[in-house]
């Protein structure tokens, strides 16, 4: 966390043929698989096309689709909530527990490698776990309810429009948490000793030097892992797709499954560009949002004197 | 499940989302490059003039693709000079791959086909060379041949078992409670209710595919009005989904769901994961209706319920007033070979030669009853003699050789663009969440919008 920012710009000046040739080649590669086909994606959204032959062109047709579409509007809701429950689920539970994992106790560390577990499982694996877990005749939680008389358990934990959305958001957080936990355990230890002494001859209690010292001090670290979740969950798909397809009926269809059903699925790739398209607008939008709010692109060390 | 015959995008679909992966980076890639791909257009790959490339698709080694190969290398011996190479590729991937081969004007001599609405569209896009109508095509039974006729020209050949639908059930359970399969609608809701009232799932259903439940619709549709309400809605006639038919038949499917006939979490429960067929054969529910693939399903998973004769199996009941034939049948009537219009005229001509004397023969036939198929080529009902699903796979041929009429899987006979939006609302249908009207309003929007 040196201050880069403040290296006075005449130093740079000499470096310039330098900094080019050494942008080039990520930037050629940035254009062909990032630029290329997104502005192939834009062409795409005004033409309609099953994949086979010559594309027509459609002019505004696929777009004003979108706005008719009850299916693409039951989207971006459901997108909507699983962005929003995600966030709010995993941003305490990562901090708690990061906090928790950051003291220098012997038995924290046992609980941190445990609470990591998750993050070394491939997620078709994930998905294929739970979907057994959760099956309502033969999976491991009717078994406890039947076992241990916890009626609560025996649930259609995947079938039950009003259910099926809670569950998925629980899963993408059981996979993810632990990542973020990390970042929380990091951006602790990051923070010098010598702040909580201070706040301790000042006479603070445990509570205030939470408030005062260590959540400010963590602010870039909330931040960092508020934008990776939103983002992340924004273009969520593996675990959805493999565990509901998007059901039951429309319940749990997010944006990214949408466009991919309606271009690999029902063929029309013309449609599908339009939904791609909005997906990528909103993610950016989102993003540099989130960036600018946020103060995250000024980010330099808070720990003046400290570094 | 080696040799289990199945559907495309019914066996084990939790890996398509790495294949929609890559064919989303090649459809990127062939959008980058369109103009660049259309001047080759027409062009094959292959060097040779006469050199034959095919593409079969394969869920594993099975006698019928060691038959293949055996039959391209006898044809090669007595046909100088002309080769064939066969690719097997493997079943999920294989969808998005021809889309894409064909797209770019590139896909191989002899392609695989599970015809239909998707065989449809290549028709379209002129990417299928026409067969014409000639005589040899009758030595496979007529009821095989819908799904690859168009306009009355004919683009694609059997190349695999029938896999009609029945319904399938646990004979001890029946046994148990002094039940007989019954032949009507009205006598299926009754037999729902005995088996509920003594604790056991009357019927099983792995509706998390969407597919099993269509299965139902096909069948009430048939029974209720004939086949004609089938072939209306797969030439997407406008209206065509407020037919009377399909909304009794939609109506039936909710009264069956009220009866409370299925397992509880029907809706979530995957055909490939084993679960609607484990219910059946431990004894927790009863019956399911399901493919003929599902008699090979079974015997991987419980041998001893099939050779012990405990899964029983009979055709869908007749409706009450409904103008169908009970003998009518839905499901996959075969799997097909296609040949590329975009092939040379001699590659065309090695093709054509090699396919009828490959897929007419006594030897393909065989093999396809080995791995466990029911072949549509007719006069095979020897072949079945020793056979140890030989009573099945006789019922099962005999029932296709004498059907009126055999409607292909809607969800493989309808475009793409209409197959998925019916299977998700159907879905809805069966949970309750969805009208009949609602459903009928939906997918009459989007059969005008996507013819």
């Amino acid at each position: 966390m040196t201050r880069r920012g403040a290296r006075p710009l005449a130093a740079r000046r000499g470096t310039r043929l330098a900094d080019l040739a050494g942008v080039g080649p990520p930037m050629v590669l940035f254009c062909l698989f990032i630029i290329v086909p997104m502005i192939a994606a834009v062409v795409l959204s005004f033409v309609t096309w099953n994949g086979l032959g010559t594309p027509r062109w459609a002019g505004g047709a696929n777009w004003a689709q979108f706005f008719r579409d009850p299916v693409a509007r039951t989207s971006v809701l459901v997108t909507a909530k699983v962005v929003l429950l995600s966030y709010l689920v995993q941003t305490p539970v990562s901090m708690a527990l990061g906090l928790f994992t950051a003291g220098r106790q012997r038995y924290r560390s046992v609980y941190a490698a445990i609470y990591v577990l998750p993050l070394l499982l491939s997620t078709a694996g994930i998905a294929l776990m739970w979907e057994s877990l959760l099956d309502p005749n033969f999976g491991a939680l009717t078994a406890l309810s039947k076992s241990w008389h916890l009626g609560f358990l025996q649930q259609n934990w995947l079938g039950n429009p009003d259910l099926t959305l809670y569950v998925i958001v629980a899963i993408i957080a059981w996979q993810f948490i632990p990542f973020h936990t990390l970042l929380y355990a990091v951006g602790r230890r990051q923070i010098p000793d010598v702040l909580y002494e201070a706040a301790r001859l000042d006479g603070a209690s445990p509570a205030q030097m939470f408030w005062r010292v260590t959540l400010p001090q963590l602010r870039y670290t909330i931040v960092t892992s508020g934008i990776l979740m939103t983002v992340g969950a924004l273009t969520y798909f593996d675990i959805i797709y493999i565990m509901t397809d998007g059901g039951p009926g429309y319940t749990t269809r997010v944006l990214s499954l949408d466009m991919y059903n309606v271009a690999f699925v029902q063929d029309q790739y013309g449609y599908a560009s339009v939904l791609a398209v909005i997906l990528s607008a909103i993610g950016i939008a989102v993003a540099v949002g989130l960036v600018r709010f946020t103060g995250f692109g000024a980010m330099a060390s808070q720990q003046e004197g400290a570094v | 499940m080696a040799d289990t015959p199945g559907h495309p995008a019914r066996r084990g679909s939790h890996r398509r989302w790495l294949t929609g992966a890559t064919a989303a980076v090649a459809v990127l890639a062939l959008a980058a490059c369109g103009s660049a791909a259309g001047g080759g257009k027409g062009s094959t790959t292959s060097t040779s003039a006469g050199a034959v490339t095919m593409w079969l698709v394969t869920t594993g080694p099975s006698p019928a693709n060691t038959a293949v190969q055996s039959l391209v290398t006898s044809f090669e011996k007595s046909h100088k000079g002309d080769h064939i190479t066969v690719d097997f590729v493997e079943n999920q991937s294989y969808k998005q791959k021809i889309q894409l081969a064909m797209g770019a004007g590139n896909p191989p001599t002899i392609f695989w086909t599970w015809g239909g609405g998707p065989l449809q569209q290549f028709i379209k896009a002129h990417d299928v060379y026409s067969l014409g109508n000639p005589s040899w095509l009758s030595a496979f039974l007529p009821s095989s041949m819908g799904a690859v006729t168009y306009h009355g020209q004919v683009y694609g050949i059997p190349v695999e078992g029938t896999q009609p639908v029945y319904f399938f059930y646990n004979k001890s359970i029946f046994a148990k409670y002094h039940l007989t399969f019954p032949a009507t609608w009205s006598g299926l809701l009754s037999t729902v209710a005995t088996l509920k009232s003594h604790g056991v799932v009357p019927i099983s259903l792995a509706n998390g595919d969407q597919w099993p439940g269509l299965m139902y619709l096909e069948y009430l549709t048939d029974r209720i009005g004939g086949p004609s309400v089938a072939q209306a809605l797969q030439s997407n006639a406008p209206h065509g989904w407020s037919n009377p038919a399909v909304t009794k038949a939609l109506e039936d499917i909710q009264q069956l769901v009220k009866a409370g006939a299925f397992q509880s979490g029907y809706d979530s429960l995957h055909f490939s994961g084993g679960g609607s067929d484990a219910l059946v054969y431990s004894g927790k529910a009863a019956i399911q209706l399901m493919g003929d693939w599902d008699i090979s399903s079974m015997l991987g998973e419980d041998k001893s319920f099939v050779t012990n004769g405990d899964l029983g199996m009979a055709p869908f009941p007749t409706v009450a007033g409904g103008s169908g034939n009970p003998a009518d049948l839905a499901g996959n009537t075969a799997s097909y070979v296609g040949i590329s219009s975009h092939a040379s005229a001699a590659q065309k001509k090695v093709a054509l030669a090699f396919l009828k004397e490959a897929l007419t023969s006594t030897t393909y036939a065989k093999a396809e009853v080995a791995a466990g198929e029911v072949p549509v080529t007719k006069g095979a009902s020897p072949l079945f003699t020793g056979q140890p699903l030989a009573s099945y796979d006789t019922t099962i041929y005999n029932s296709v050789q004498k059907a009126p009429s055999f409607q292909y899987s809607w969800d493989q006979a309808m475009t793409p663009q209409v197959a998925n939006v019916m299977l998700t609302n159907l879905a809805q249908v069966f949970e309750l969440s969805q009208t009949p009207q609602k459903f009928e309003s939906v997918l009459n929007s989007q059969a005008a919008s996507g013819s």
